[in-house]
C-alpha cells in the first residue's frame, strides 16, 4: 500500500528512550524510492538512533516504522528478512577481522541468501571492483586503510542487493585524505538510483548529493528541505546556530 | 695345609666308629650313588641393578653357592672354579685370602662395599648357624674354601664369592668345582643341570654412568657437595631414561584432562552468560568454588573420598577427572572473557546483514574468540601440566612420583632436577609459541598494513594512520581475557575475580 506512492520507508511518531533519557521524541519521516536523504544535527541529537531503529538494531519505544509493505515494528515481523534488504554502513566499519575482504563480502550471501560459493564470489568481486578494490580482494581488514575498509563494508552491504542503504557517519572515523574515496563511492551509488539515508557531517557531500536534507536536534526533526533551502536559508535559530558552527 | 690334614685325621678317627655302625644300613644307597656325598642346592648371582635371576655384566656381583653335605660325609674343603672370562677383583695381587680364621657371616648390606673380591662362608644346620674356622683364597682361576673342622652330614654350606665381574655380554654361566671329604677323596660337582646364572650386557646408560664414574672431571665435580647433591652426572644420566615413562604419564594426564575440560568449560561459560539468573547462579558457584579452593585440596577430597563411597576407580583415571573439572572452571572464565571481548559492532554488522544468532555465533564470533583465547588457553594448559605433579601426593604414578622413587635410592636431588628438565621440555616451547602467536594475532587484528604474502609484519602501534576505535578495544579485550587466567597465575586461592 505504501509502494503505490513510492515510499520505501515510513516512520510515524517514533519514540526511543534509553532509561530516563529520551533520545527520539516523535519523529515522522518518509523516504521515497531512489531518494537520498541526508540527516544533519549535533551529536546526541538522535540521528544515529533514528537510523538504527530502521533495521531494529535499536528497538523503538513507541511509534511505527514501515519498510515497503511490512510493518517493521510489528513483533511478528521477521527482523532478519528486513535487515537483508536494508544495508547498513557503520562509522567503525565493523568488518570481520578474521576474513579477507572477499570473504567479508561473501559471508552473508552464503549464509543468508544461500548463494553458491561461485555466485557469492562472483558478486563479491563485482562489488569490490565497483568500490575500487579489485586489487585488494584477498587482503585482510587489518592490511587495509580505514577508507579501504569502509569501501569493503559498503561492498558487503551492497552484495545483499538491499533496497535501502543506511550510512551512519560512514566517514567520521576516517583521516581527511581517505574520506574522498568513500564519498565518491557513495555519490556513485546515489547517482545509480539507490535509496539512501545518510547521517553525515560532510556538508559538501550533502549539498551535492542529497535530494532532501533534514536537521535534527534533541530527538526531533527541526527543519527539512532541499539542501539549498537548508544550507542557504535556514529558518530555525538552532539550524542557523548549528550550520554557523560547522561551516 | 698341615692344619687341614691334622683336622682331617682327628675327624677321621672320631667318625670311624660311627661309620662302622651305619655302614651296613647305608651300604645299598652308597653303592647306588657313590658320588652323591654333596648336593649342590643352588647357585645364584645378585647385584643391585637387575632383579630376578639376572645380573649385569661388567659390574661386580655376588655369586652364592649353596650345597648340602650328603649322608655319612664330612666336607673339608670346597673349590669353586670361576668360569671362563669371569674375573675377581684382586687389585695388584695374584690372589686374595682370608686374613684371619673364622667364617665371615654373609651380610646383605656389605655387598659390594669392598672394592676387592672376598668370600663369605656360612654353615648352617637347620636354622642354627654353625661356627666354623674357615680359610679362603681366591685367585683368577678359583675360590677355595677350607673348613677348620669338616662340615658334617646334613649341614648346609653357603659360599658367597663377592665382587666377581662377568664379561659384559649376554650369556649364561654354570659353576663347576670340587670338594674334598675327610678321607681326602676329591669329587667334582657341576651345577650345569641347575638354573644357570644369567648375565646381561650393560645397557648403554650403565656403560655411560660407569664411564662417567671413571672420569676425573666427574670426580672433581662430585667432590663439591652442592654439585653432587643437585646434579650428580651419573644420576642425571640414569634418571633421563628412568623418568621417561613418568614424563609420558604426566603428559597423558594433561593431554586427556585438558581436552575433557574444554567442553565442560564451554558449557559453563554459556551458563554464565545465560539469560536465566538461576543458570548464571549455578555456573557462578561452580566456577568460584573451584577457582577459590586449592587444587591440592580438591585432589584429596576426590581421591580419598570416592573410595569411601565404595567407588573404586583407578587413581590415574580419577586424577584425569579432577584435573579436567578443575581446569574447566578456569576455561569457563577464559571462554566467557573471549566471547565478551568481541566488539558489539561485530554482532551489529552480522545482524545488519540479516544473519541470525547461530550464524553470527559460528561464522563471526567463535572464530574470532578462538584466535583470541588460544594464548590464554595455552597458558592454562601449561599451568595444568605443572599441576599434574600435585597428584604425586596421592600416589598417582607420574613424573614427580617417578622422581621420588629414584631419589630414594640415589640419595641426591638430581632426579628432581632432571624432572624439572622434563617439565621445561613442554612448558618452554609452549611459552615461546604463545608469545609468537600473540605477536601474530596483534598483527592480524589491526596493527599492520602490509600486503598479504609478506611474512614479516611490522607492528604499527601508535601511528595516527587508520587505527580505529576497534584497535584499542581489541587490546583491552585481550588483556581482559589474559586477566581471567591471571587469577590462577597468582595462586589457586585467588578465585574471586570475575564473579
Amino acid at each position: 500500500m505504501t509502494e503505490s506512492n513510492g515510499v520505501v520507508i515510513r516512520i510515524e511518531d517514533l519514540h526511543k528512550s534509553f532509561g530516563a533519557l529520551d533520545v527520539l521524541r516523535g519523529v515522522d519521516l518518509n523516504v521515497a524510492r531512489g531518494e537520498v536523504v541526508v540527516i544533519l544535527g549535533p551529536s546526541g541529537s538522535g540521528k544515529s538512533t533514528l537510523l538504527r531503529c530502521v533495521n531494529l538494531l535499536e528497538k523503538p519505544t513507541a511509534g511505527d516504522i514501515w519498510f515497503e509493505d511490512t510493518r517493521v515494528t510489528d513483533p511478528a515481523t521477521d527482523v532478519n528478512k528486513i535487515r537483508e534488504q536494508v544495508g547498513m554502513v557503520f562509522q567503525s566499519f565493523n568488518l570481520f577481522p578474521h576474513l579477507s575482504a572477499k570473504h567479508n563480502v561473501m559471508l552473508a550471501q552464503r549464509k543468508v541468501l544461500k548463494r553458491t560459493k561461485e555466485q557469492a564470489e562472483r558478486i563479491a568481486l563485482e562489488h569490490l571492483g565497483k568500490v575500487g578494490l579489485a586489487d585488494r580482494v584477498d587482503y585482510m581488514p587489518a592490511q587495509l586503510s580505514g577508507g579501504q575498509q569502509q569501501r569493503v563494508a559498503i561492498a558487503r552491504a551492497l552484495a545483499m542487493d538491499p533496497h535501502v542503504m543506511l550510512f551512519d557517519e560512514a566517514t567520521s572515523a576516517l583521516d581527511p585524505e581517505l574520506v574522498r574515496g568513500v564519498l565518491d563511492v557513495m555519490r556513485a551509488l546515489a547517482q545509480a538510483g539507490m535509496t539512501m539515508i545518510v547521517v553525515t557531517h560532510e556538508m559538501g557531500f550533502a549539498r551535492d548529493v542529497a535530494d532532501r536534507a533534514i536537521f535534527m536536534d534533541e530527538g526531533a526533526i527541526v527543519e527539512e528541505g532541499t539542501p539549498e533551502q537548508l544550507f542557504d536559508d535556514p529558518q530555525h535559530e538552532r539550524t542557523k546556530d548549528f550550520l554557523g558552527h560547522i561551516i | 695345609m698341615t692344619m687341614r690334614t691334622q683336622g682331617a685325621l682327628v675327624r677321621l678317627v672320631r667318625s670311624t666308629l660311627l661309620f662302622a655302625m651305619v655302614l651296613a644300613l647305608l651300604l645299598p644307597m652308597i653303592a647306588a650313588s657313590p658320588a652323591e656325598a654333596l648336593t649342590v642346592d643352588s647357585v645364584t648371582a645378585r647385584s643391585n641393578q637387575i632383579g630376578g635371576n639376572e645380573v649385569m655384566g661388567g659390574r661386580p656381583v655376588r655369586v652364592t653357592w649353596i650345597g648340602t653335605v650328603g649322608p655319612s660325609e664330612s666336607i673339608e674343603s670346597v673349590v669353586i672354579n670361576l668360569p671362563d672370562g669371569v674375573s675377581p677383583l684382586l687389585g695388584d695381587d695374584a690372589s686374595r685370602r682370608s686374613e684371619k680364621l673364622g667364617g665371615q657371616p654373609v651380610s646383605q648390606d656389605d655387598q659390594g662395599s669392598d672394592q676387592y673380591s672376598r668370600v663369605d662362608v656360612q654353615v648352617t644346620s637347620g636354622s642354627n648357624r654353625i661356627e666354623e674356622d674357615v680359610t679362603w683364597v681366591i685367585d683368577n682361576e678359583r675360590a677355595t674354601v677350607t673348613f677348620g673342622k669338616p662340615v658334617e652330614t646334613g649341614h648346609k654350606i653357603q659360599i658367597s664369592v663377592v665382587n666377581l665381574v662377568f664379561p659384559d655380554a649376554d650369556a649364561s654361566y654354570a659353576l663347576t668345582g670340587s670338594y674334598t671329604d675327610d678321607t681326602g677323596a676329591t669329587r667334582t660337582f657341576d651345577s650345569r643341570a641347575m638354573q644357570p646364572i644369567k648375565v646381561v650386557a650393560r645397557p648403554p646408560v650403565e656403560k655411560l654412568t660407569d664411564w662417567l664414574s671413571d672420569q676425573p672431571w666427574v670426580q672433581q665435580w662430585n667432590s663439591f657437595p652442592v654439585c653432587q647433591t643437585f646434579f650428580k652426572p651419573q644420576t642425571a644420566v640414569s634418571s633421563v631414561p628412568a623418568l621417561f615413562v613418568g614424563w609420558l604419564r604426566s603428559l597423558g594426564l594433561v593431554l586427556l584432562g585438558f581436552p575433557l575440560a574444554i567442553p565442560i568449560g564451554l558449557a559453563f561459560s554459556f551458563l554464565r552468560m545465560s539469560k536465566l539468573a538461576v543458570l548464571r547462579f549455578i555456573a557462578s558457584i561452580y566456577v568460584n568454588v573451584i577457582r577459590g579452593t586449592p587444587l591440592f585440596l580438591q585432589i584429596y577430597i576426590i581421591i580419598f573420598g570416592l573410595p569411601m563411597l565404595g567407588v573404586n576407580v583407578d587413581n590415574y583415571l580419577l586424577g584425569i577427572f579432577v584435573l579436567a573439572f578443575n581446569s574447566s572452571a578456569y576455561l569457563a572464565e577464559i571462554f566467557r572473557a573471549g566471547i565478551q571481548s568481541i566488539h558489539k559492532g561485530q554482532f551489529e554488522a552480522s545482524a545488519s546483514l540479516g544473519m541470525n544468532g547461530a550464524q553470527t555465533m559460528f561464522s563471526v564470533i567463535i572464530p574470532q574468540t578462538v584466535r583470541r583465547i588460544i594464548p590464554t588457553a595455552t597458558s592454562e594448559f601449561i599451568l595444568l601440566y605443572k599441576d599434574t605433579s600435585l597428584l604425586a601426593a596421592v600416589g598417582v604414578m607420574e613424573l614427580m612420583m617417578f622422581s621420588k622413587s629414584i631419589v630414594a635410592t640415589s640419595i641426591d636431588m638430581t632426579p628432581y632436577v632432571v624432572a624439572a628438565g622434563y617439565y621445561l621440555l613442554v612448558t618452554l616451547p609452549l611459552t615461546k609459541i604463545i608469545a609468537a602467536f600473540e605477536k601474530k594475532l596483534a598483527a592480524a587484528e589491526g596493527h599492520t598494513d602490509e600486503p598479504p604474502g609478506k611474512k614479516k609484519k611490522r607492528a604499527r602501534r601508535g601511528s595516527s594512520g587508520d587505527s580505529t576505535a576497534e584497535d584499542s578495544h581489541q587490546e583491552n579485550a585481550l588483556q581482559a581475557a589474559a586477566s581471567a587466567v591471571g587469577a590462577r597465575g597468582t595462586g589457586h586461592a585467588a578465585g574471586g575475580e570475575g564473579s
